[in-house]
């Protein structure tokens, strides 16, 4: 009965006028940002924050989220008619989305995508609602050893499932971990690496370093080389997938919707490592593997799927532990803490109006999204029309006039140009950015958790073997270490990287 | 130069590089670490796997490719411009003020980088830089840098 009490309450604040119209303002812009190229949720999120100063939290959460979800939804668009992945969690459904295209069953593709993304997006937001408060009480018995191991555990995940040398991977982890340093130490006040500039005295910010990291470098990379994008001509017809496509699609949106929100409440898992992961499962259990990547729907219903539910399931750590699992999540702990509300396991118990608005706003967001998808296809496929040296420049426009408005600030735009320039190098030499922004956004909780550790066992490690949960986590993390050298599972990720590749 | 020994060159300098500025900032001790502990930590670890790549690069025949070989085939100088674009972009903005930097800059990107016509280029311009002023400036009140102009 408590879990219909909580959703009536939610519903009754998500339902208001206002909080409405800021739902149907962050998918509609979530949407558009996921049909286009280049710019991400976490640039708009960036660009639209100032608006969240002057609306209640619960709304501005609301707003934000919806850009973080109506991306996912949009990616898929561009994939399947283009080839061209908005998102990069859309990626693996260029594969069979596009083949389908060709085959002119771009319509049932782009049905099933939304309608797999519909159904998985809710399906984790009843887990989520489900298990949040759960984990609140397990959350409550976390310390500082246990946020340590926890944070450990995320990052060498996050190496594991994403890179294609582990190596590099853990160095830009490390990177990330130092990156996070910059600033003033929060315990001493001593500064560190800020170089006498007193705009570092507030540490790097995360709002430039991922636009330069993502945004910028992938302009660069794109500025490189032609850009043909062939838009489908003529009008998608029969978005409504027939009774067979369903029944092919039914368990692959399950599977979907279940290995995205597993891989999604991770740090550093998210819809890009929830998508890969979806399609290798798929085409692994299929009974005609041969079909994928010539237009099999179930390549397409199964990452989507897992993609959304990887964003709803987000929410969990962010909401009950306070750990962002990624740079988007640490914008809306940004937007949180503006506010003066420090996510955690008290936020449930403190702000249960934001924490079950915000849940029953993604509900409704979810229904927004199929409604602005369908029936508006001709409007994405329009925007796709128009041509990329014209849009680019757009781009690039408001992610600087984005990365300015944050602090006002000169230096904040300089940051994001080192990173774009950065990012685009490291791409080139074969190191990938998402551990290092992973690493940078965990680094504050990292080093609290490590001193706070360290002070209260008086400078033992084994505080961390001590208990249990930190243990598990550790635990964990040296398994997964393991795994990384077994012979078999280093080709699987040989093989994931030249999927990868392939669709690059 | 082999293309992945100099990047492991570039990680290992970096890491130590953080390793000594950390150990400046003072370590402190187990018991009560210091400021530069954390990032003594990370800077030892960055530097001990970039030295792993370098070796790498000594015993592992597929890690051959020369840095010249990355841009090969590649239109490298758009990004360059672009790059050296929004530099003079970010250092004008504050002096020029929003609107005639984004004016100038939106217009040689259409004009210069992109060979738009003229009236294309200009049109898209100024409808660009306007309808943004128009929205963060009047609407969403985003204070945009004014400059001697007074916009």
């Amino acid at each position: 009965m408590e879990f219909f009490g909580n959703l009536l309450t939610g519903f009754s604040i998500a339902g208001t006028w206002n909080n409405l119209f800021f739902c149907f303002v962050g998918v509609f812009f979530g949407t558009l940002v996921g049909v286009l190229p280049g710019i991400g949720p976490l640039a708009t999120m960036s660009i639209l924050l100032p608006i969240t100063y002057g609306i209640s939290p619960t709304t501005a959460i609301i707003m934000l989220s919806g850009i973080y979800y109506g991306a996912y939804y949009g990616g898929s668009t561009t994939s399947i008619l283009v080839n061209i992945p908005g998102e990069a969690a859309s990626v693996v459904t260029c594969l069979d989305g596009y083949k389908m295209a060709l085959a002119g069953r771009a319509g049932p593709a782009l049905g099933i995508a939304a309608f797999g993304s519909f159904i998985a997006g809710t399906l984790s937001l009843v887990v989520l609602q489900a298990i949040s408060p759960a984990l609140v009480t397990v959350a409550l018995k976390f310390g500082a050893p246990e946020y340590f191991s926890l944070m450990i555990l995320g990052l060498v995940v996050l190496t594991f499932l994403t890179e294609k040398s582990m190596v590099k991977a853990l160095m830009m982890a490390g990177g990330g971990v130092i990156m996070g340093t910059v600033g003033l130490d929060n315990m001493t006040g001593t500064s560190r690496f800020t170089f006498d500039i007193p705009e570092l005295l507030d540490g790097i910010g995360i709002v430039p370093m991922a636009m330069g990291l993502f945004g910028i470098t992938e302009i660069f990379l794109n500025l490189e080389k032609e850009i043909q994008r062939s838009v489908m001509a003529g009008k998608v017809k029969g978005l409504l997938p027939s009774y067979q496509d369903w029944m092919e699609s039914k368990w692959a949106i399950v599977r979907g919707s279940a290995v995205g929100f597993g891989l999604g409440m991770l740090p550093g898992g998210g819809g890009v490592i929830a998508s890969f992961a979806s399609y290798a499962i798929e085409k692994m259990s299929s009974k005609h593997p041969e079909k994928f990547g010539h237009g099999a729907i179930e390549g397409v219903a199964g990452p989507e799927s897992a993609n959304n539910a990887a964003a709803s399931a987000g929410f969990v750590p962010l909401l009950t532990l306070g750990i962002p699992v990624g740079a988007v999540q640490a914008v809306l702990l940004g937007a949180l803490m503006i506010h003066g509300i420090t996510p955690g396991p008290m936020l449930l118990k403190e702000h249960p109006d934001l924490f079950w608005g915000v849940i029953a706003s993604m509900y409704i967001g979810n229904v927004l999204l199929l409604v602005l998808n369908l029936p508006l296809i001709g409007f994405w496929v329009k925007i796709l029309k128009v041509p990329y040296g014209l849009l680019f420049p757009m781009i690039l426009f408001f992610c600087l006039i984005g990365a300015y408005s944050v602090n006002n600030s000169t230096m904040d735009a300089g940051l994001m140009l080192a990173f774009g320039v950065l990012g685009y190098l490291m791409k080139k030499f074969d190191y990938e950015p998402a551990p290092m922004i992973l690493a940078f956004v965990l680094s504050p909780i990292l080093e609290s958790s490590l001193r706070q550790s360290l002070l209260m066992s008086s400078g033992s490690f084994t505080i961390f073997v001590l208990r249990p949960i930190s243990l598990a986590c550790l635990i964990l993390a040296l398994v997964v270490l393991g795994l990384a050298l077994l012979p078999m599972i280093r080709k699987k990720r040989e093989e994931i990287v030249a999927l990868e590749d392939d669709i690059g | 130069m082999n293309a992945e020994r100099a990047g492991g060159v570039f990680w290992l300098i970096f890491g130590l590089a953080v390793v000594y500025g950390s150990y400046k900032l003072e370590l402190g001790t187990f018991q009560a670490p210091g400021s530069g502990f954390l990032g003594f930590l990370a800077g030892s670890f960055v530097s001990l796997l970039a030295l792993v790549v370098l070796l790498q690069t000594f015993f592992d025949k597929d890690k051959k490719g020369s840095l010249s070989s990355l841009w090969k085939d590649s239109k490298w100088r758009r990004p360059a411009t672009v790059a050296l674009l929004i530099l003079v972009y970010i250092l004008a903005l504050e002096r020029l003020g929003f609107v005639l930097t984004s004016l100038l800059f939106m217009l040689t990107m259409f004009k210069w980088v992109e060979k738009l016509t003229w009236p294309k280029a200009v049109m898209v311009t100024l409808a660009v830089v306007v309808c943004s002023y128009l929205l963060f400036h009047t609407l969403l009140k985003t204070s945009l840098p004014q400059g001697a102009w007074g916009f």
